[in-house]
């Protein structure tokens, strides 16, 4: 007996005028691995909730089919004993964590399932041991790391002992070091304690290999369920992009079997001879592709010099940074969590004071300019797009920053939400869009006078490889039209699809920073997936088109490069 | 334009205001031995008015919070204490009339007529100083020694829901804070200048602000609900998770604190523990009982501070409790 059975289901959230999931029919065994990808409002964190029975119980709605659960209606499963066997871990770790300190995290589903004291303490003991948080039990919430509250939000569902985990985008907000361990420790939980998982994920290149099947997903639909080296082969084909590098080259090449890990990559590229030259460790960074050299054009966007910086606990925030970033740079900020990466951002913003050291911004001081003389240079995006929304109209949106900042209208607001493709929606409540058009709304509203700099704080999170493209290619022609830009970003991928250069921040300290090619091929855990693959065979290999054109095919696959923004 | 930000406040509020884990005596201490020392403190300094034992009260305070490790901490209750209690010794004098000892007139004034300062008038102005004092340095030994989530497990066994809801404020105010300066430092970023114009302008743009947190805040909360129900929150009777140990230093302490209550009600109930400020200031020692009285109120409450010194020192001692 299956352990999910979905039979023709179709769901509307209250209100809706879509559904948001049509004709779903799925089978989900036990132990079984699935990933599920699709764009932004496709339905996967629908398809999450529902097979954690918060559709339509939490939700309310018009639901139509039916789910299965071992066999019974999920509607009629008691709702403690579906809660004890289905887990649900979702994006943001904040918004899920409920108790003041680690061990009372822990301990609140277990008592919720109403557990008897010797179990609740046995299983507190396991996880915490488990997870390594032993030494964490005591502190407050409040003061882990990203990292460390993630972990604490897997360990809280994990207590509770259920059979299947259902993973709703985990690591959006983790460094690549810190999203290899979580996934490291999902495996675990799928290869050798048998877990059932339904894994929600934007950044495939750590976790498709993982996969037993993958699930694609589009306007509420399934459209097409098959093994990743399969999906691969099939998106290919059919014009989608939920691919990780590695397989997608090799779906390019219509390889007769998709590998998709480096290794298998390696493995297929020595067995076939597939490599046309072997350059051996030769450095070779494709023409027109490498960094652009600082101080290009023009006086520099960004001078920092000597700067440091401390948060009154006394830690060393930022120590001796000394960054030049000339107008019309794209450049990427990267490193561990907790590295300094914000923190330099907001000294760049003029949000913070330096303790020692020297920042201009377009030749200005920001801590001796008027805000609004400074917002006139500076655009500045954070975490949260949902922190600059808040008039009635996208359009009003737009026009409060020029308002404040005493500029006429002449067009910009709707110059801007042409170009954002916003047009449609400039007069909807920016609260009421996708998360994509918020944070393109957000984007265009710190925008919309023309900044010389753009600083960006992790604009990719949460967003799909469709929206992440159109992202880029906007940036690049930002850039291109002279803005400096400076993003913050976990994602090497995108960093070394759309960067010129690369900034690598290292607790507090400036470990390297050259153009894209140079960073990224050098190092071990921040190389992207291609350039893994290429190692010691061609240096400058970072992007799939670099991979393809260095195999001498100059067809480009067409879901990499989609320039939309829908 | 540099402002104090997400970082400078959410430090300030998890350094100085929350509870920190330094594994020290008195924070390994049952729950209930700890609140039981602080709620005997409380009473005492809020029923006894002589100033010997309001000054006695603080010094053994201060005791307990140098054996909490937490001078530091201390010095920011104060900082915001010490401006009220000014106030209230400015103020008492002027506005209480009572009191035979006068020491200033003021000239007539409308109104008000002529204002007299008097000796007890100033006097009950420093020991009610004192008193509020008092209730703050409790308040920050109880921030120093109880861990939130231990005490409201203790109270969730009697009233889980409201237990529920303070921890669900208490670990959001953090949340809170960091998300306002968030938005503040948006709202900077696009132009916004929260210290140029009139009062007006500038409450108008503190509520736009607080307008976005408040958006922000119902959708968070509806995750944070969804996330609950998810954990099968609601589901039917809970069960309460206890972990806390009860150990020889929790008696120890619970005893001296209940023998410091017995104390207390002793002198309240032989009126040792009142001091006579009006119309003229009364003895400091009108009764021989009233200073041993003291000393039996407060040895038990030095219990605790002398054990932790104890137990970093010897180590028999350490073995034992």
């Amino acid at each position: 007996m299956p352990l999910f059975k979905i039979e023709n289901l179709t769901y509307y959230y209250p209100d809706a005028p879509r559904p948001a999931l049509q004709n779903i029919n799925l089978v989900i065994e036990e132990g079984e691995f699935l990933l599920v990808v699709g764009g932004s409002g496709s339905g996967k964190s629908s398809l999450a909730r529902l097979l954690a029975g918060l559709i339509p119980d939490f939700y309310g709605g018009r639901i139509g089919g039916r789910v299965l659960f071992k066999g019974q209606d999920i509607r009629h499963v008691d709702r403690r004993s579906l809660a004890g066997e289905v887990g649900i871990v979702f994006q943001d770790p904040e918004k899920q964590l409920v108790m003041t300190g680690v061990e009372g995290e822990i301990a609140f589903g277990l008592e919720n399932l109403s557990l008897p004291q010797a179990e609740m303490f046995r299983r507190v003991a396991e996880i915490l041991g488990f997870f390594g948080l032993a030494r964490h039990k005591t502190e407050f919430t409040a003061s882990l790391s990203g990292g460390q509250k993630q972990k604490l939000a897997l360990a809280s569902v994990l207590a509770m002992q259920p059979r299947v985990l259902i993973l709703d985008e985990p690591t959006s907000q983790l460094d690549p070091a810190a999203a290899e361990e979580f996934f490291n420790l999902v495996r675990q939980l799928n290869e050798e304690m048998n877990y059932t998982i339904v894994l929600v994920e934007q950044r495939l290149e750590r976790c498709f290999h993982l996969a037993d099947r993958v699930v694609i997903m589009e306007q509420g639909q399934i459209v097409n369920v098959s093994p990743p080296g399969d999906s691969a082969a099939w998106q290919v084909a059919n014009n989608f992009s939920y691919i990780p590098p590695v397989a997608a080259f090799f779906a390019c090449l219509k390889a007769p079997v998709v590998p998709l890990t480096v290794k298998e990559g390696r493995r297929l590229l020595n067995k076939y001879k597939l490599f046309p030259e072997q350059e051996g460790k030769q450095k070779v960074i494709p023409a027109g592709t490498a960094g652009k050299a600082p101080g290009g054009r023009g006086a520099p966007a960004v001078e920092v010099k000597g700067l440091w910086f401390s948060y009154p606990n006394g830690r060393e925030t930022l120590r001796d940074i000394n960054l030049h970033i000339a107008p019309g740079e794209f450049v990427a900020l990267m490193g561990e969590n907790a590295a300094g990466k914000t923190t330099l951002l907001k000294h760049l913003a003029g949000l913070l004071k330096p303790w020692r050291g020297k920042v201009l911004v377009a030749g200005l001081d920001p801590l001796k300019v008027k805000p609004r003389q400074l917002a006139r240079v500076v655009g500045y995006l954070s975490q949260n797009p949902g922190d600059y929304l808040f008039q009635d109209t996208v359009e009003e949106e737009l026009g409060f920053t020029l308002s404040n900042l005493g500029l006429p209208g002449n067009g910009r607001v709707e110059g801007m939400l042409e170009k954002m493709k916003l047009t449609c929606c400039q007069g909807f409540n920016p609260r009421d869009l996708s998360s994509g058009e918020r944070q393109r709304v957000a984007l265009a509203s710190v925008m919309v006078q023309g900044p010389q700099l753009l600083l960006l704080d992790e604009p990719t999170r949460g967003v799909d490889y469709g929206l992440k493209a159109g992202l880029g290619s906007l940036l690049r022609k930002v850039a291109a039209e002279g803005t400096a830009v400076l993003m913050v970003t976990h994602d090497v991928e995108f960093a070394a699809e759309y960067a010129d250069r690369i900034v690598m921040l290292f607790d507090g300290r400036i470990a390297c920073d050259g153009p894209k090619h140079e960073v990224l091929c050098s190092s071990m855990f921040y190389a992207p997936q291609l350039s893994r693959l290429f190692r010691d065979v061609r240096s400058g290999v970072l992007t799939l088109r670099e991979a393809l054109e260095f195999m001498g095919i100059r067809k480009i696959y067409p879901g990499d490069c989609d320039d939309s923004l829908v | 334009m540099c402002s104090c930000l997400k970082k400078g406040v959410l430090n300030l509020l998890l350094d100085s205001f929350y509870y920190k884990e330094k594994g020290l005596f008195l924070q390994s201490l049952h729950p209930g031995a700890a609140v039981t020392l602080i709620l005997v403190f409380l009473l005492q300094v809020l029923v006894f008015s002589h100033p010997l034992y309001l000054a006695g009260s603080f010094v053994v305070i201060l005791l307990t919070i140098w054996a909490a490790d937490g001078l530091k901490a201390l010095k920011n209750y104060l900082k915001f204490a010490l401006w009220v209690v000014l106030l209230v010794l400015a103020i008492n004098p002027l506005v209480n009339q009572s009191g035979n000892t006068v020491l200033w007139q003021s000239p007539h004034l409308p109104l008000a007529g002529r204002l007299s300062v008097t000796l007890e008038a100033v006097l009950y102005g420093a020991a009610m100083g004192l008193r509020l004092l008092n209730i703050v340095v409790i308040f920050c030994l109880y921030n120093l020694i109880v861990h939130p989530d231990r005490i409201l497990n203790m109270i969730s066994r009697f009233a889980h829901k409201p237990a529920l809801v303070i921890s669900l404020s208490t670990r959001l105010l953090p949340v809170l804070a960091a998300s306002l300066n968030n938005i503040r430092e948006a709202q900077q970023l696009r132009g916004v200048d929260f210290s140029d114009g009139s009062l007006k302008k500038r409450v108008g743009r503190y509520t736009a602000m607080l307008n976005v947190l408040m958006i922000s805040s119902l959708e968070d909360s509806l995750q944070i609900a969804e996330a609950m129900q998810a954990r099968a929150f609601g589901s039917g009777p809970r069960s309460i998770y206890r972990r806390d140990l009860f150990r020889p230093r929790d008696g120890l302490c619970l005893a001296g604190s209940i023998f410091s209550l017995g104390a207390a009600v002793y002198c309240i109930i032989n009126d040792l523990g009142s001091y006579t400020f009006f119309p003229q200031l009364g003895s400091l020692f009108s009764n021989a009982a009233s200073l041993p009285a003291l000393g039996a109120v407060l040895s038990g409450l030095t219990l605790p501070a002398l054990l932790s010194w104890g137990w970093n020192r010897c180590r028999y001692l350490k073995l034992k409790i």
